[in-house]
């Protein structure tokens, strides 16, 4: 096994496949297992032979994302033999009113038994049943720590990722802070800002929204267009507080699926108060996702009673460039004519009115 | 009010008398057909789950025959199946039907009654909270659940063996009839022995020893034949005997807690997948393992498209169970798109893979042997199928 020795600890080698929930708990898990004493390796960004790969080993049903999901932990196998372990979290539930996609309720079952994939480091998330600070003892015990370092670590982690959260509610986005965590650095608003005449939200599970590959660098072309772009990330925690009610009028639900009622939340403040705040909503959804296909009839039903653009993109391994690049264009376009129809102000930057602690 | 509820084959009886015990008008949507799987279709969400466009359109057919409040089973989380009521609701009043309510019932609730409560507020009527009124009801709805069960196991095993084509089906179809017509609890209890005398009415050939297959799958799936494009039936048909746990009543039960066959199947099932991830993909795999296990001949795995639970169950079995049981597996994901054509050739095909493997494996494994040249599975399922078995042996 590939244990290195510092002094006289040994450290295990634990491998981050690059897809899924890496991109909203990375900097959480990356705390929490350096404080056990592990040595992280982080599989590439996505490229096209993970996707390839990906693809070929789960089949045609499969939303994108978790196809990636198993070309990012081949490629993290076959670059590093020697790890470990492969850390593959099981996310069950979060907010004991809530679960995650069937999808992550499996993750480590169907990876398990991938050809050739080492001991999968285990960490299951189930407030339903035990709270966090269990989960984060158990995967302690994995790596032969005791309850207390576990705990000690699993705090250190939760307050790393609370300054986490609080940066990107300061405006700093998902891809800048995920590098920053990366590299040691301290969270820093890059110095130059990114201007534009309107202002989007943007919305969708943040692997789709922040996998620049798989999304054909999304963000980067509405910028280009002259757009602002906010994501779920950015927006304060109180808007996140009270649960959204489906179809209040009559059977009255309550959402289930942890990120798609903070998408409900974020979008209920803009149907609301924040109506003027946003010149449109897009929703960045991969083909064959279950949460998303409901949640997106019910958002594009809402904008159309408040009159605000919404468009769909829905994206899968074939989506190409030039049909992306031309959708993007013409509703640009449209929201832009809208404004000059009204004879708004561009935005350059102004200040969003979150009319804080309401 | 004029209550009604999505198709989900012939569980129809069950839910009726749901609502008939308590003194409500029901009004039974059209069997699921062509126009109504268009309406669903186009009123729907793009993607979402074929159930969801079928029942959609259950229920528009139904509203035009009348029907004012519609109720549908849920289950929250951690699935879509929970969004169903509301989104659907959402979706036929955006259509117009301005006074429509679709009442969610989740069966977990069967026994703890908020769902009498909501039909006695959308009613308007005080008298159905009343203890023995809804207690009659649910009886009424297991017990016909159950016997709806016993129709499915007999269906499944006496189709391989009859004579002339289609006569297990018309014994159904009158069953269904007769049993939708039983309201008394006396009839109720007799109707066991009225099942076993119909299907013993079938002329059948004893000497065939048919080919033996598990179906599992998405409960909607599996049990509404318009949309499995009459699996069961087929491969009835084709002579092959069906065996399938999955019913409404096999569900409902589980939701009480004592389903101890599913508990047995989640047992198998741990070591691949330790929880319900909704759908039925932990006791698919179960399923699977089961009747690799007893030496069955084959296993079909039938779901929606892209449905989330069972996808999961596919992955593993195709990259697992698969590997280490060796069940022959033919899986079924139906949308609006599937076609007769394909459909059969594929089942032809699954069909003579079975039989090569009964003549080289099956009967020559000292496991199966005991099983693979008996007619009739022993000490296998309930104590129905038992005694369904008994009519098929019998000389
Ligand atoms: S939420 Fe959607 S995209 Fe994400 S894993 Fe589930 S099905 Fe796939
Ligand atoms: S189990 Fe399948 S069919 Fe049922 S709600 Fe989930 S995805 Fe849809």
């Amino acid at each position: 096994m590939g244990l290195s020795t510092t002094g006289d600890k040994k450290r295990y080698k634990v491998g981050i496949p690059r897809a899924l929930h890496y991109y909203r708990y990375y900097p959480f898990w990356k705390k929490l297992l350096e404080e056990l004493d592990v040595e992280i390796v982080l599989s590439p960004p996505t490229n096209k032979n993970i996707v390839e790969e990906g693809v070929t080993h789960g089949f045609g049903e499969l939303c994108i994302p978790v196809k990636i999901y198993y070309g990012q932990v081949l490629k993290l196998v076959e670059n590093n033999p020697d790890l470990d372990f492969v850390f593959v979290p099981r996310y069950v539930s979060e907010v004991p009113e809530s679960y995650f996609c069937p999808k992550f309720l499996s993750l480590p079952d169907v990876i398990k038994i991938l050809p050739e994939v080492p001991k999968i480091l285990n960490f299951e998330v189930n407030v339903k049943e035990f709270p966090i600070s269990t989960s984060a003892i158990e995967l302690g015990k994995q790596l032969g720590k005791g309850q207390t370092a576990s705990v000690e670590a699993y705090k250190k982690a939760q307050a790393y990722f609370d300054e986490y959260h609080n940066f990107l509610r300061d405006g700093g986005s998902v891809n800048h802070a995920l590098r920053l965590v990366h590299r040691n650095l301290p969270f820093k608003l890059p110095k130059k800002e990114m201007k534009g005449d309107l202002r989007f939200l943007l919305l969708g599970h943040a692997y789709n929204i922040f996998d620049t590959f798989i999304n054909l660098d999304f963000i980067k072309k509405l910028h280009e267009q002259g757009v602002e772009v906010l994501t779920i990330e950015n927006l304060p925690e109180y808007l996140f507080k009270k649960p959204v009610i489906v179809n209040p009028r009559g059977g009255v639900l309550r959402n289930y699926w942890q990120h798609e009622e903070e998408i409900m939340q974020a979008i209920r403040f803009f149907l609301t108060k924040g109506r003027a705040e946003i010149d449109g909503v897009i929703f960045l959804i991969s083909f064959a996702c279950g949460p998303d296909s409901l949640i997106s009839e019910l958002i594009m039903r809402d904008m159309k009673v408040v009159g605000l653009p919404f468009l769909e993109i829905i994206m899968d391994e074939h989506s190409g460039e030039a049909g992306m690049m031309t959708r993007i264009e013409s509703f640009v376009e449209m929201v832009r004519r809208k404004r000059k129809r009204l004879g708004l102000e561009p935005r350059w930057k102004s200040k969003i009115k979150f009319y804080e602690g309401t | 009010m004029l209550i009604s509820f999505p198709n989900m084959g012939p569980n129809w009886v069950a839910f009726k008398t749901l609502f008939t015990a308590l003194d409500l008008d029901v009004v039974v949507p059209d069997p699921t057909n062509r126009e109504a799987i268009k309406i669903g279709v186009k009123y729907s969400p793009e993607f979402v789950c074929f159930p969801f466009k079928a029942t959609l359109g259950d229920f528009v057919n139904a509203i035009e025959k009348g029907a004012d409040t519609l109720v549908m089973a849920i289950d929250c989380g951690p699935c879509r199946f929970g969004f169903y009521a509301s989104v659907q609701e959402r979706i036929l009043r955006d259509m117009g039907y301005k006074d429509i309510r679709v009442i969610p019932l989740d069966q977990a609730d069967l026994l703890e009654f908020h769902w009498v409560k909501t039909l006695q507020e959308v009613s308007g009527r005080k008298d159905l909270f009343i203890y023995s009124k809804y207690i009659k009801a649910v009886i009424y709805f297991l017990k016909k659940a159950k016997l709806l069960n016993d129709i499915q196991t007999a269906e499944g095993l006496f189709r391989a063996y009859e004579h002339n084509l289609g006569d297990t089906t018309r014994v159904v179809n009158e069953l269904l009839e007769k049993l939708d017509k039983a309201n008394t609890l006396v009839e109720l209890r007799n109707f066991k022995k009225v099942i076993k005398n119909d299907f013993n009415s079938i002329d059948i050939d004893k000497s065939k020893t048919p080919l033996r297959v598990g179906l599992s799958g998405e409960i909607h799936i599996s049990l509404e034949p318009y949309v499995n494009l009459d699996l069961r039936r087929k491969l009835g048909e084709m002579g092959v005997e069906v065996h399938q746990s999955l019913s409404l009543y096999d569900w409902v039960v589980h939701k009480f807690h004592l389903n101890y066959h599913r508990k047995w199947l989640e047992h198998l099932a741990k070591p691949y997948v330790p929880m319900d991830i909704g759908g039925e993909c932990v006791w698919v795999l179960g399923e699977y393992i089961d009747k690799a296990k007893a030496g069955f001949d084959g296993f079909i795995h039938s779901y929606p498209f892209t449905c989330m639970p069972e996808v999961t169950a596919r992955t593993i079995i195709t990259n697992k169970l698969k590997k280490i049981y060796d069940l022959p597996i033919i899986y079924f994901s139906f949308d609006e798109q599937s076609g007769q054509e394909g459909f059969r050739t594929r089942l032809e095909a699954f069909y003579d893979l079975m039989e090569a493997r009964r003549e080289r494996e099956i009967k020559s494994t000292p496991e199966f042997m005991a099983n693979g040249q008996k007619k009739i599975y022993p000490q296998y399922g309930g104590e129905f199928y038992n005694e369904i078995a008994q009519l098929i042996q019998a000389e």
